[in-house]
């Protein structure tokens, strides 16, 4: 037994004044009492006892020298040598990985390494010092070099695994930038493996591996898609790999929107994979959870639960249906028909609006008693005043030169109106709308939301113009197409890997976007950016992102974060190529001299002593609140004399 | 201590108790007591010869007729009964004082209360009832002896106005008081007995003048069973003497058993003398007192 502080040892000091208070003897607290008399006879017949008396006072100095004694060595910190993995400067990089979840080690690789790293700790010598780094999606520093166990104890202590990609080259640069000054400088990887490859450990100095997990056994969901085929409709891709070395059986079941559509059971060979295609699916839904379960009678272990659930988002192709109410325009019918956007419909205003909806209205000629509650285009609006006085209108003119097209305007991107000549047209002024076209008498192209609608006036008849046969007219469309069109505030292909960043483009309309996470967590932004950046892709499942204006609740799109690592499913441990460097095999047996310090054994210690001195104190004291039984024994003798 | 010792309903009480406590007696304690000399009552007693010089008018002539031989026909003599009331007025009894334990234990207060019931029965019966407060030899204060219900108020208020103090030599007072009154009778002692020079003497002294010796020992919970611990020094109220005890559960054990022993002694002391003795806590009730202790007591039935 050796001392971290042996100062201390000269508290032990204090005993002299314990001891001379004894000799001392308290002064006495005075008491008076009816007489003295009894006491008097009491003291003498006391007397006979008095070595024993001097014993009973002794005892209780005895025990508090023992406390004394106790305390005084848990103070300087007495400690054994123990064999450990490592001394000097230490960053220990603690994989948090999402194959450190896997549970072939009991209770999981990551609890292993965390208890790894707590013995490693409690054998910490006087001048060690440790940093704990977690290893993640980032690499994060739980606890920077210290000697402190208290605090590495704790940081350990909070380190969660994560379930997503490490980044090692962050976590050896950050750990590696701990190596200044040091005399002797370790970096201790506590992991299953898996770094990338194209890392030259040599670089960052004395690396090494202790490994955790054995097994490999692990099938997973290595790829969930969903597809939308104009044709076959909606199809879900799947992919189930077996990363183990034993072929598996697994039920493979698929949820949509939380109710079970379908399961089917699949054989996997080793190391192999198997490719599923759903097709037959109902039309609309939009949210996919794919599942791996073992049957009931598989004996194989799954020890990686995370990537046996797979998470993908679906989003229905709706062609928009749009209606020519027009006395028959084939511009307008082809110009929308040639976009795959639209599906035309024509009416007849003689017969006046259909009462179904439609995504657009394109009125020529005609307008209806009032305005269908769509997007709305208005060609050669009739010369009567408008529905919901929609706009004013002026005389017909042949002004039409064009002076200007409003610039910096989507719908106005790359169109050239220099070229275009209208013969008439009647000039229309509506506060609410943007004059897109604006030629002499007016403006030619208006554009804005009405009540709620996205409407286009062309106030001009195409027959009298050659805007039809211009290369104007589909650029017009189309950017009024796209214009009208709601454009989606999620532009994802497929789904996002876990840690990733999603970037939101709300709709200008949007004032508060609102995501929430599949444990429900809500993150609220503001929308005064046309970018949004969500990070906080931590856990796997379905996003849910809310875009609301004021209160009432705009649009809902959905996002899917999944694992989907070969990296990472692949849970056989690996061993890490660590170079050129000296220690270049994994380190499994400790190899130097570690201090396991066992103060609190005497602490514990000195806390009993106090317990049982205190017992003893109290004892001598105790003042009992009842009458004693030996008073109510004079009461009774005293009534039966 | 000015303050009354009696409410008036614990007066009425006391003087239904006072009702009980005659008709118990039974002739004993009526205004005028059986005495031990024969006399003139109605009440008859005895027949002894009949000598040379005894009243004719005596002779009982029904038996003279049958035995032809004089009879003298004796009677109960009827006297007044001398109560002697003495209380313990040492500082001892003022205990427990303010802070040092239940006010309502307090011994003196309550050798007060239990002199004036008692006194104040003597008095209702017709009694000569005399009360000193004993506060050494040639220091005593007595009251009376007087008779009569009539001076019943004037007794309480005496009583009431006694304080106890000062360091009092038991044995040394009493004998003063059995020299200065010798007249035999019931002598009612009230005390803590905590006299550390004795108290024996006084009491063979009181028995010698012919006194019919009661003691009420008055203890205090306090003293029975003292909320102490700790290292303490204990000090005298009386004497000032000083101890220092060290008290714990043991110590307090060993306390107790000297106290019981210390009773026990009294007790066999007394029995030996054909004195009454009883043993009071301070913290009976009135009632209890009355009823049960004094009439254990033997002077009250």
């Amino acid at each position: 037994m050796s001392f971290l502080a042996p100062l201390a040892l000269a508290l032990s000091l204090l005993a002299v004044p314990i001891i001379l208070l004894y000799m001392l003897r308290l002064r006495r607290r005075e008491v008076q009492v009816s007489s003295t008399l009894l006491w008097r006879q009491l003291l003498q017949d006391r007397e006979a006892n008095a070595p024993w008396q001097r014993l009973r006072r002794n005892l209780l100095l005895f025990l508090q020298l023992l406390i004394l004694a106790a305390l005084v060595l848990a103070l300087a910190r007495p400690y054994a040598e123990v064999p450990t993995f490592t001394s000097g400067r230490t960053a220990l990089l603690l994989d948090a990985s999402a194959s450190m979840n896997a549970t072939d080690v009991q209770p999981s690789r990551f609890e292993a390494a965390r208890r790894f790293a707590l013995e490693l700790i409690e054998t910490l010598s006087g001048n060690d010092e440790v940093a704990i780094i977690r290893v993640a999606e980032n690499a994060e520093v739980l606890m920077n070099y210290t000697n402190d166990r208290t605090q590495l104890r704790a940081a350990l202590e909070r380190a969660t695994p994560s379930k997503g990609i490490p980044d090692w080259n962050a976590a050896l640069t950050l750990a590696a930038a701990g190596a200044k000054g040091a005399e002797k400088f370790t970096i201790l990887l506590l992991s299953d493996g898996g770094l990338p490859s194209n890392l030259d450990l040599s670089l960052y100095g004395d690396v090494r591996h202790v490994p955790f997990g054995i097994a490999a056994q692990n099938v997973a969901i290595s790829a969930l898609a969903t597809a939308n085929d104009p044709v076959r409709g909606a199809q879900i891709y799947a992919r189930l790999t077996n990363y183990g070395d034993q072929p598996a059986e697994v039920i493979f079941s698929l949820s949509l929107d939380g109710t079970l559509h379908s399961a089917s059971p699949h054989r996997i060979a080793e190391n192999g994979a198997v490719d599923i295609t759903i097709t037959d699916l109902p039309p609309d839904f939009r949210r996919v959870q794919a599942q791996l379960t073992r049957p009931a009678n598989s004996t194989l272990p799954d020890h990686l639960s995370l990537d046996d659930t797979a998470y993908a988002v679906y989003t229905p192709l709706r062609a928009e249906r749009a209606l020519i109410m027009s006395r028959g325009n084939p511009f307008l019918e082809r110009g929308f028909a040639a976009l795959n956007v639209w599906q035309v419909y024509r009416g007849d205003p003689s017969r006046g609006l259909p009462t179904e909806r439609y995504d657009l209205y394109i009125f020529d000629g005609w307008l209806p008693p009032t305005l269908p509650d769509s997007n709305i285009l208005i060609v050669n609006p009739p010369p009567e005043p408008p529905p919901n006085n929609l706009y004013t209108f002026g005389e017909l003119t042949n002004r039409a030169q064009v002076l200007r097209v409003r610039p910096d305007d989507p719908r106005t991107r790359y169109l050239r109106f220099n070229d275009v000549n209208v013969r008439t047209f009647r000039p229309i002024r509506a506060d609410w709308a943007d004059v897109l076209v604006e030629a002499e008498g007016g403006a030619l192209v208006l554009a804005g939301e009405f009540e709620g609608r996205r409407v286009a006036i062309l106030p001009f008849n195409l027959f009298d113009s050659d805007l039809p046969l211009k290369i104007a007219f589909p650029i017009l469309i189309a950017n009024l197409t796209a214009w009208y069109q709601t454009p989606r505030a999620l532009s994802l292909e497929g789904s996002v890997q876990i840690g990733q960043t999603v970037v939101i483009q709300p709709p200008p309309e949007a004032e508060t976007v609102r995501v929430i996470a599949p444990d429900g967590a809500a993150t609220t932004f503001r929308a005064d950016q046309p970018l949004l950046i969500y990070a906080e892709t931590a856990q796997t499942g379905i996003y849910s992102v809310e875009m609301y204006s004021g209160a009432e609740l705009i649009r809902q799109e959905f996002f899917a974060v999944n694992i989907f690592s070969d990296n990472e499913s692949a849970i056989a441990p690996r061993a890490v190529q660590l170079g050129n460097s000296a220690a270049a095999a994994a380190t499994d047996t400790p190899e130097e001299v570690g201090q396991r310090e066992f103060w609190s054994l005497f602490a514990l210690i000195g806390l009993a002593i106090l317990a049982v001195e205190w017992f003893i104190y109290h004892r001598r004291l105790g003042v009992p609140r009842l009458r004693s039984t030996a008073a109510r024994r004079f009461s009774r003798t005293a009534r039966r004399s | 201590m000015a303050e009354r010792l009696f409410d008036e309903k614990t007066l009425r009480q006391l003087d239904q108790l006072t009702l009980v406590a005659n008709r118990v007696r039974a002739g004993a304690m009526k205004g005028e007591r059986r005495s031990v000399r024969r006399g003139t009552s109605l009440e008859f007693a005895d027949y002894r010869n009949y000598v040379r010089g005894d009243d004719l008018r005596r002779v009982d002539w029904n038996i003279f007729a049958r035995l032809e031989r004089p009879f003298i026909k004796l009677f109960e003599e009827e006297e007044d009964l001398a109560v002697h009331v003495l209380i313990d007025a040492s500082a001892s009894m003022d205990f427990p004082r303010e802070g040092e334990g239940d006010p309502k234990h307090h011994k003196f207060r309550f050798a007060q209360r239990t002199a004036a019931a008692l006194a104040y029965i003597g008095l209702a019966s017709g009694d000569n009832v005399a009360v000193t407060a004993l506060y050494g030899a040639g220091l005593n204060v007595t009251w009376g002896a007087y008779r009569g219900r009539g001076r019943s108020l004037a007794l309480l208020e005496y009583i009431g106005a006694l304080q106890p103090a000062g360091d009092l030599d038991l044995a040394g007072a009493l004998r003063d008081y059995a020299m200065r009154y010798p007249r035999p009778g019931l002598c009612l002692f009230i005390s803590d007995l905590l006299a550390p020079n004795g108290w024996r003497d006084g009491i063979a002294a009181l028995q010698g003048v012919g006194h019919e010796v009661a003691i009420i020992h008055v203890l205090s919970p306090e003293e029975i069973d003292p909320p102490l611990a700790g290292d303490l020094q204990l000090v005298d109220v009386e004497s000032g003497a000083t101890a220092d005890v060290t008290i714990d559960a043991a110590m307090r054990d060993l306390y107790m058993r000297r106290l019981l022993a210390w009773r026990d002694e009294i007790t066999a002391y007394c029995r030996k003398r054909g004195i009454h003795y009883a043993t009071v806590e301070t913290s009976t009730s009135w009632e209890t007192l009355i009823m049960t202790e004094l009439r254990r007591l033997g002077v009250l039935r």
